[in-house]
């Protein structure tokens, strides 16, 4: 245990003297969040509604022309369930409507708003408003207008940043785990590191045991940085709890290492690291999930991306981030990356070698 | 001076009809040698006569073909890790951990080994003590080499390894690490060199072997080497000046160890 926590010590002095390692590990995540983060990209996100209630013919004709609106998306479902999304942060308004609507009837119209997007939910109201004046229009010669009665609801808010955070998390724990690791074992190999190190008693796996917790004990502190920079200057809601996100993150961190090992294994020299670690994580990088929602993927793309380790790491910890998940509620993820741990470093045992 | 030769003084290591192929190329061919306590035994070819290969199998890094190595009672083979605690390696090219300067260098390897060692104490050994605090890229070549060789004593080893020590130093720093290579003899260690310089092996072993495509073709003191060779009836063809153009040099630029 000495000697592991010997050169766990000593590998992490030396990862810290590395400028280009703090740089990688920390500022370039960092930059990407402030890039993202202040180049705001609410704007091009369409308002969310919810819609409740009746099911009839003239109500089905609203939704209709309600979703024919370029810049809204109508989502159906319960009232309740609804509600919940607009709690959530995922709905701008939601409208319920009475049992047997009829635009002709006057009926009140209930609708609840997120009190935490004014912009949308002014926005979204106008929109209905023209489109119910246009349904009663179409029935009525002098017509009444419908009255609507609006209920302001507290709603988490949820900005981009919210989104974008934990998915630069999940980013820089992979970059970390498959370069860090790759290129670092490789020109540990060809500057005859190792092989000096292989006269010694000394086992290779003391080594690369020591290896690996300097990597975590680094991705520990990219979440405290990350997350701890979120909160102070972008006003993140951090619904979680720490630990989770701790846990989350060793366990896709644990998947992203052995896959650096895997790579150090069948890469011969630095020149070879680089590009094949390009083609493992950029997939990564651009398809899951880490600055743009998978829901605008083709179909048969979005499908694909559902099992990359990344796209399982990225939504687990926006989950904790966002949604305040804990680990059971998350099961899928820490499945899936389970397995893709179990996966990975069978394959970095079957080709790695010292030499 | 210590004059070992062929003395009283125990083998330490004893090789035996060693043998390495490398698919067709037989680089190392039944060699045989036996090395005695505190000799400074050197390995003398040219390039690619099966030094290193020779080396590198008694030193654990390479598999056996065929022979047996014998170090200290053990066979290499049969128990590399208890050989590894008895060996100090310089290996050429081979180079430490970026970012460490030396003092923390020597205490991590000493830790690989089980050890808590003296690092001030290692570098005085090797006249590096002024740059306890420097890392390796920032040392001179000889500087390097010298570092190196107190990297090889962490363990405080039987016998001493040492691959190409003077290849590529200047003709100081050359002598100043002979120095240090008769010093670390004279602490009782054993030291087993490789070079193709014929200077140094005349000047620096006690004994040496000629290798030539991966056979040993000699194997006696340098002296009487060259005693064999006159006795035979030899005669140079030219007289061989009384100083060479190493010695106008040292003489002009200075004996003493200037090479800081």
């Amino acid at each position: 245990m000495r000697l592991q926590w010997k050169l766990t010590v000593a590998s992490l002095k030396m990862f810290t003297r590395q400028k280009e390692a703090i740089v990688w590990t920390m500022l370039l995540p960092l930059f990407m969040v402030f890039l993202f983060g202040f180049v705001s990209f609410e704007g091009m996100e369409k308002i969310q509604f919810g819609v409740s209630g009746a099911e009839n013919e003239p109500a089905a004709r609203l939704v209709g022309r309600l979703g024919e609106v370029r810049t809204v998306q109508v989502n159906r479902g319960a009232e309740s369930a609804e509600l919940e999304q607009l709690e959530a942060g995922k709905r701008h308004l939601v409208l319920v409507l009475p049992q047997g609507f009829d635009p002709a009837g006057k009926q009140e119209l209930r609708v609840l708003v997120n009190d935490g997007t004014p912009e949308e939910t002014q926005m979204g109201l106008l929109i209905l408003r023209k489109v119910l004046d246009d349904a009663t229009f179409g029935v009525q010669s002098a017509p009444d207008r419908i009255p609507m009665a609006i209920q302001s609801v507290a709603s988490r808010r949820s900005s981009y940043i919210d989104f974008l955070l934990p998915g630069v998390l999940s980013l820089a724990i992979m970059q970390s785990g498959i370069f860090g690791v790759a290129f670092g074992f490789v020109s540990l190999r060809k500057r005859g590191v190792l092989r000096r190190l292989s006269v010694t008693p000394m086992k290779p796996q003391d080594f690369i045991a020591a290896q690996v917790a300097m990597r975590l004990i680094v991705l520990l502190a990219q979440i405290v940085v990350l997350v701890g920079v979120g909160i102070l200057f972008f006003d993140l809601q951090f619904m979680g709890r720490l630990l989770d996100l701790f846990a989350m993150g060793l366990l896709g961190g644990a998947v992203f290492l052995a896959i650096g090992f895997f790579l150090a294994g069948i890469a011969r020299t630095e020149d070879q690291v680089v590009p094949l670690a390009n083609v493992v994580s950029l997939p990564m990088m651009l398809l899951s999930g880490v600055f743009f929602s998978r829901a605008n993927l083709p179909e048969p793309v979005r499908v694909v991306t559902e099992f990359f380790p990344l796209t399982y790491l990225a939504d687990g910890m926006r989950s904790i981030v966002l949604e305040g998940s804990t680990l059971p509620a998350l099961w899928l993820q820490l499945v899936g990356l389970g397995l893709w741990s179990i996966l990975s470093v069978w394959a970095a045992v079957r080709v790695f070698r010292w030499e | 001076m210590f004059q070992t030769g062929v003395s009283v003084s125990p083998v330490i290591l004893a090789v035996n009809n060693l043998c390495k192929r490398y698919g067709e190329l037989v680089a190392v061919d039944r060699v045989s040698f036996s090395v005695h306590r505190q000799e400074i035994f050197g390995i003398l070819g040219p390039n690619g006569a099966g030094k290193t290969s020779t080396l590198e199998m008694i030193e654990t890094l390479r598999p056996i073909d065929a022979g047996t190595v014998i170090l200290d009672g053990l066979d290499v083979s049969s128990h590399p890790r208890q050989v590894q605690q008895r060996i100090g390696v310089q290996l050429q090219s081979a180079s430490f951990f970026e970012k460490l300067n030396l003092k923390e260098l020597l205490l991590l390897l000493g830790e690989l080994y089980g050890r808590v060692v003296d690092p001030m104490e290692l570098l005085s050994e090797v006249d590096l003590q002024d740059r306890a605090k420097a890392q390796v890229e920032q040392l001179s070549g000889g500087q390097q080499q010298r570092f190196s060789i107190a990297a090889s004593l962490v363990n405080d080893p039987l016998l001493v390894f040492l691959d190409e020590p003077t290849t590529g130093l200047d003709p100081q720093a050359r002598r100043h690490l002979w120095g240090v290579i008769r010093r670390i003899r004279s602490e009782g260690k054993t030291v087993v060199l490789t070079t193709h310089y014929m200077e140094e092996a005349e000047e620096l072993c006690d004994r040496v072997a000629i290798m030539d495509r991966g056979r040993i073709v000699a194997d006696a003191p340098p002296r009487t080497l060259i005693g064999d060779l006159l006795a035979s009836g030899f005669k140079k063809e030219r007289v061989e000046r009384l100083a060479n153009l190493e010695d106008v040099f040292l003489h002009l630029t200075g004996h003493a160890l200037q090479e800081d």
